[in-house]
This record gives structure tokens, C-alpha cells and sequence, in this order.
């Protein structure tokens, strides 16, 4: 077990340098360098430019910048965003927290309504609460998280008015509220984005454990089960579904990086201070340092998310206990 | 997969010879739901492409930009117009022709890369393939809304060629594992060594015995892709990174209200159901053809 976890940590070590490598290579297949006239102020001059590239470093061959951009990234060093003034590590990881908060309940949220789903289909399958269900998770899976997101915002907020338009806090009133009041506060800011999040995920969840579901009631150990007398519901509680969920334990590494990049969306059209909006909000002020930035946390979430989930699997499959 | 090779040869003595392909098509036609999508699937596409008979108006005009702005549905504009007075009908009916085009092209992008790199790193085999994997594992591990994000920053008005090959450069590393996890597993099959025996070419084989027997994995892989780059896709022109300005893809369109999304909810509601109901009938299809192929 142990040995598997350091190859495994070695492994994602790996990944993270590619990572770092190929955004790089983003960096540097870009037309022009921050201090180029399209990117810049056309009115600063050019011996100006040649001397901020020299402060830079963009003078150097690019096999030296190459080494010199591994090196800080290894640091943790992510550059200075611009648009922030703020070093890019600061920026996002002081946004980090609100973004793994929206996941992880989404996380929590989509798995538990997803295997509710499917086991509710598979105890009626073939029927029309099955067939209905199952387009239900469909339409779900295939829908865009920012136009779900949208809907909500248009449906619950302005129809419906139950949630606050957007924000983790209420701007104004925050800062003068009570505890407890502050706690409200923020709970009913949260509920829309994450719900929304979680809903978007539940439909590939629910999908994935109906099929898993429906893969295992053929074995033997299920007609074992049956001839033994247990009720239907008991045997898709106590032996369908036990088996069923080692399946989905690999998913949970497969959907992070649907949850992040949902979670972007919503965090865009909710204003919620994460991670995603920062990234997106640097998009149309061209800090591109900031952006690139984000690509690197967002592929270091995945990789341990992922690295999580094998681990996970490890200790839930008794059959891998020993390795 | 052996079952498929012994198939053949057992049929093709009293039977006509019917590919694995043709068969699986079949078995996913009987489906009343993927007979359905594949209806609605072509109802769309056809709009798409008789957009310039099918939609009531220009798509770019601005007949009043006073007097038609930002108007509700009604008869004359059943989805509404737009803050520029163009007709939302008629952009969403030609945001079809757009969104499918870019979602087709691309993924035939991903599709010749990815069959490309997966046949040869299965193929190849030892260091080449060992390499070839621990690259694709990073490109894996990046979100690929991301790694666009991280590309599309950096050119500030894109145009639709560039859209299509950085959507598809991007969507590739999926399928290239299934198709090299297929050649390993088809490597050694005997119709290769024999194919081998008779002195063909490693591209020879390549191309005329292996890539044959990857038809379905394809097949799958391309209806799924297709259905993903469109949301992708609609997700970039959402934040204005996508398809140029004065276009109409479903994405912009939704991106052009959304600024005030409670005034102009039409704007929002109908292209993105547009948008979901071509995506889930990809889906259907997808999951229909991969059912289908995988029944053991």
C-alpha cells in the first residue's frame, strides 16, 4: 500500500512538471511578449521595452528563460498579475478556499442525489419512472453549466426572489451583522451556486451508478440474495450496491475536472469569489500571467483529486489491500 | 474484440459478409429513442444548413435600432430581438449552421490526431509508448476549458479556423488511450502476424488491418466529441473568447443578453434549449452506438 502510494505520488510529481512545461509553451507560442506595442502602451518607447524585457529576462536565449520558469514554478512562484498588482499565488490562493467549497459540497452533494437516482431506476427499471429518470439525467449531463446556471440565476433571483443576486456576502450590510446573522448570510449567498453545481453533477453520477448497478445484478452472489429470500430492496442495498460503488469510486477522480470548470462558470455568473473568477475575470483584462496561473493550480487539483480517488479505491477494494 | 474476427470468418461462408459496423449500426436503429434523436438530430442540422431559407430574417440586420430593440416574443419575432434589433430566431437558427460546423471540424481534428498518436504509441511499444503515455497523462490531466482558456488569452480576436484547431489540438488525448489500449490488444492478433507473414509494411498494417478494426471506438468517440465541443464551444463565446464578434454562434448569442439577463430572458432560454436538445441527441446516439459495439 505504501509502495503504491509513492509511485503514485510520483507519478502525479511528474504530471505536475509536464504541466509546468506545457503552459510554457503557452507562455511562449503567443504573439509578441507583455511588453510587445499590441499588449502595451503604444506610447511608452522602445528603448523603454528592450529595457523592461532585459529586467524581465526576455532577452535571454529561451533555453535559459526555460530553466529560470521551471525553477520559480517549482518555488511556487506563479509571476506578478498585473491587473491585481499582486503576486498570481496570492490572488488565487486566497480565492482557492471559496472555490473548494463549492466543490467539495458539490462533490458530496452530486454523488449522494446521483446514487439515490440510479438506485431508485434500478429498483423500477423498466418502468416509466426508469425511462423518465433517465431522461431527466440525460437532459442534466448534456446541459451547459453556464446556461443552468443562468436559468437559476434568472429563475430564483429575479422571478423567485428567495437568494441574493450574487457575492459570498451581502456587499453593504456584512460588516454590521451579528454572528449569527453573518452565518445566514452567508449560507444563503452559498446555497444557489452550490445547488447548482451539484444538480450539474448528479446527472453524470446518476448515469454512471445505473449502469454499474445494473452490471452486478447478473452475479451469482445477487441470485444467492434472491433465492435466500431477502427482499428486492435488500439486495440492492446490501449486496447490488456495495458492489456498485467501486465503480463510482474512480469517477470521483474523473469528475474533478467537470466540478472545476463548472465551478468557473458558476462562480462568473454568481460573483462568487473563487478561483474561476479571478481566471475568467483576467481573461478580458489580459493578464495573462494570471490566467496561465490557473491552468496550473486547476491541473494540480486534478492530479491529486485523481491521485485521491486511486488511493481510495485501494482501501475500499479489499482484492488491492495487500499491494 | 476476438469474437468479431472469429464472426466473420464463421459467416462468410453462408452469409453475406456484413461489417461489425454495419451491425451495430442496426442494433442502435432498432432503439425507438435513438431513431428519435437521430430525427431531431437531422431536423436541426437541416435547419442549419438551409439557414438562408429556413430563418425569417437577415441574422446580422438591424432593421430598427430604436423602434425593435430588445422586444420580447411575439409573432413577428418569436424568440424576440435582440439589444441591436437583429432577430434571435433567425440568429439562433443560424447559430446552428455555426456551432455544428465548428463542433464536426473539430472533432475531426481531434479524431486524425488522436487515432494518429494512439495507433503509433500502441504500435511502437517499449520507450516510445512509455513516453508517448506520460506525455498524454499531463495533457489529460489539464481541464481542457483550461488549457483553451491558457491558449485563447493570448490572441485577442480569433478567427473561426484557429477556433476550430485550437478546440480540436484540445480534444484528442481521450481518445488517442482507447485506440492505443486497441492496437496493443490487436498487435499480436493473428491476422497481423499473418498480414506480417505475407511481408506488409508496418504502415500497411497499420492503416488497412488495425485502423479498420478501431472503426467503432471511433465512431462513439466522434458522436460524444462532437456534442462536447458544442458546449464547449458555446461555453469560450460565453466569455468572449469564442467565435468572432458579429457572429451568431448559441454561446454568443446567450453571451449578447447576458449582461441583463432578467430583461432579455429570451435571449438566454431559447438558444441553450436549442443547444441542449442537439447535444442530448448526440448523447443519445453516442450512448446508443457504444452499447451497441460493446455487447459481449
Amino acid at each position: 500500500m505504501l509502495r503504491y502510494f509513492a509511485r503514485r505520488l510520483g507519478q502525479a510529481a511528474i504530471i505536475v512538471a509536464f504541466v509546468a512545461v506545457i503552459s510554457f509553451v503557452l507562455i511562449h507560442i503567443a504573439p509578441g511578449d507583455p511588453f510587445s506595442a499590441v499588449m502595451d502602451n503604444p506610447n511608452v518607447s522602445e528603448v523603454v521595452r528592450q529595457t523592461l524585457r532585459a529586467q524581465y529576462g526576455l532577452d535571454k536565449p529561451l533555453a535559459e528563460q526555460f530553466v529560470r520558469y521551471i525553477g520559480a514554478v517549482a518555488k511556487g512562484d506563479l509571476g506578478w498579475s498585473f491587473s491585481h498588482d499582486r503576486p498570481v499565488l496570492e490572488v488565487l490562493g486566497s480565492a482557492l478556499p471559496n472555490t473548494l467549497l463549492l466543490m467539495v459540497i458539490a462533490l458530496v452533494g452530486s454523488f449522494a442525489l446521483g446514487i439515490l437516482i440510479a438506485l431508485i431506476q434500478v429498483a423500477k427499471r423498466g418502468t416509466a419512472t426508469d425511462h423518465a429518470l433517465s431522461g431527466l439525467t440525460l437532459f442534466l449531463f448534456s446541459m451547459p453549466d453556464f446556461w443552468l446556471a443562468i436559468l437559476a440565476l434568472l429563475a430564483f433571483t429575479y422571478w423567485m426572489p428567495l437568494f441574493p443576486v450574487g457575492g459570498a456576502v451581502d456587499p453593504s450590510m456584512h460588516e454590521y451583522m451579528g454572528l449569527g446573522a453573518r452565518i445566514v448570510d452567508r449560507l444563503r449567498h452559498l446555497v444557489l451556486p452550490a445547488l447548482t453545481l451539484t444538480v450539474l453533477a448528479a446527472g453524470g453520477v446518476a448515469r454512471y451508478q445505473r449502469a454499474a448497478l445494473l452490471d452486478v445484478l447478473p452475479a451469482d452472489y445477487i441470485r444467492t440474495a434472491r433465492l435466500k429470500g431477502l427482499t428486492e430492496r435488500q439486495i440492492l442495498r446490501r449486496h447490488a450496491l456495495r458492489n456498485a460503488l467501486l465503480p463510482i469510486i474512480s469517477l470521483i477522480g474523473l469528475s474533478f475536472p467537470a466540478l472545476l470548470t463548472g465551478a468557473f462558470f458558476i462562480e462568473k455568473i454568481f460573483a462568487w469569489p473563487g478561483m474561476g473568477l479571478a481566471v475568467v475575470s483576467a481573461i478580458s483584462s489580459r493578464d495573462y500571467p494570471l490566467v496561465v496561473g490557473g491552468v496550473i493550480i486547476g491541473s494540480i487539483m486534478v492530479t491529486l483529486g485523481s491521485l485521491l480517488a486511486d488511493l481510495l479505491y485501494a482501501w475500499a477494494d479489499p482484492r488491492l489491500r495487500g499491494h | 474484440m476476438p469474437g468479431r474476427i472469429r464472426g466473420s470468418v464463421a459467416t462468410s461462408v453462408a452469409l453475406p459478409r456484413e461489417s461489425a459496423f454495419a451491425v451495430g449500426l442496426r442494433r442502435v436503429l432498432a432503439k425507438p429513442s435513438s431513431r428519435a434523436a437521430l430525427v431531431i438530430l437531422l431536423v436541426v442540422v437541416l435547419a442549419g444548413l438551409l439557414a438562408p431559407l429556413v430563418a425569417p430574417y437577415d441574422p446580422a440586420a438591424q432593421p430598427d435600432i430604436v423602434a425593435l430593440k430588445s422586444l420580447p416574443p411575439s409573432f413577428t419575432h418569436p424568440f424576440g430581438t435582440d439589444p441591436y434589433s437583429r432577430d434571435v430566431l433567425s440568429r439562433v437558427i443560424y447559430g446552428a449552421r455555426l456551432s455544428l460546423t465548428i463542433g464536426f471540424l473539430a472533432t475531426l481534428v481531434s479524431l486524425t490526431l488522436g487515432v494518429a498518436y494512439g495507433a503509433i504509441s500502441g504500435y511502437a511499444g517499449g520507450l516510445v509508448d512509455g513516453i508517448m503515455m506520460r506525455v498524454l497523462d499531463a495533457f489529460l490531466a489539464i481541464p481542457r476549458l483550461l488549457l483553451l482558456l491558457g491558449i485563447l488569452v493570448a490572441w485577442p480576436q480569433i478567427s473561426i479556423g484557429a477556433l476550430i484547431l485550437f478546440l480540436g489540438v484540445t480534444g484528442w488525448f481521450g481518445l488517442s488511450r482507447i485506440v492505443r489500449g486497441q492496437v496493443l490488444a490487436l498487435k499480436h492478433a493473428e491476422f497481423v502476424t499473418a498480414a506480417q507473414a505475407l511481408g506488409a509494411s508496418r504502415r500497411r498494417i497499420l492503416v488497412r488491418h488495425l485502423l479498420p478494426n478501431l472503426m467503432s471506438p471511433i465512431v462513439v468517440a466522434a458522436t460524444l466529441g462532437v456534442a462536447h465541443v458544442i458546449v464547449l464551444e458555446a461555453g469560450l463565446s460565453y466569455l468572449g473568447i469564442g467565435v468572432p464578434e458579429p457572429l451568431a454562434s448559441w454561446g454568443s448569442i446567450i453571451r449578447d443578453g447576458s449582461d441583463q439577463i432578467a430583461a432579455l430572458w429570451w435571449m438566454s432560454l431559447f438558444p441553450g434549449l436549442f443547444m441542449v436538445l442537439t447535444v442530448m441527441t448526440l448523447n443519445i446516439l453516442g450512448e446508443a452506438l457504444r452499447d451497441a459495439y460493446d455487447r459481449r
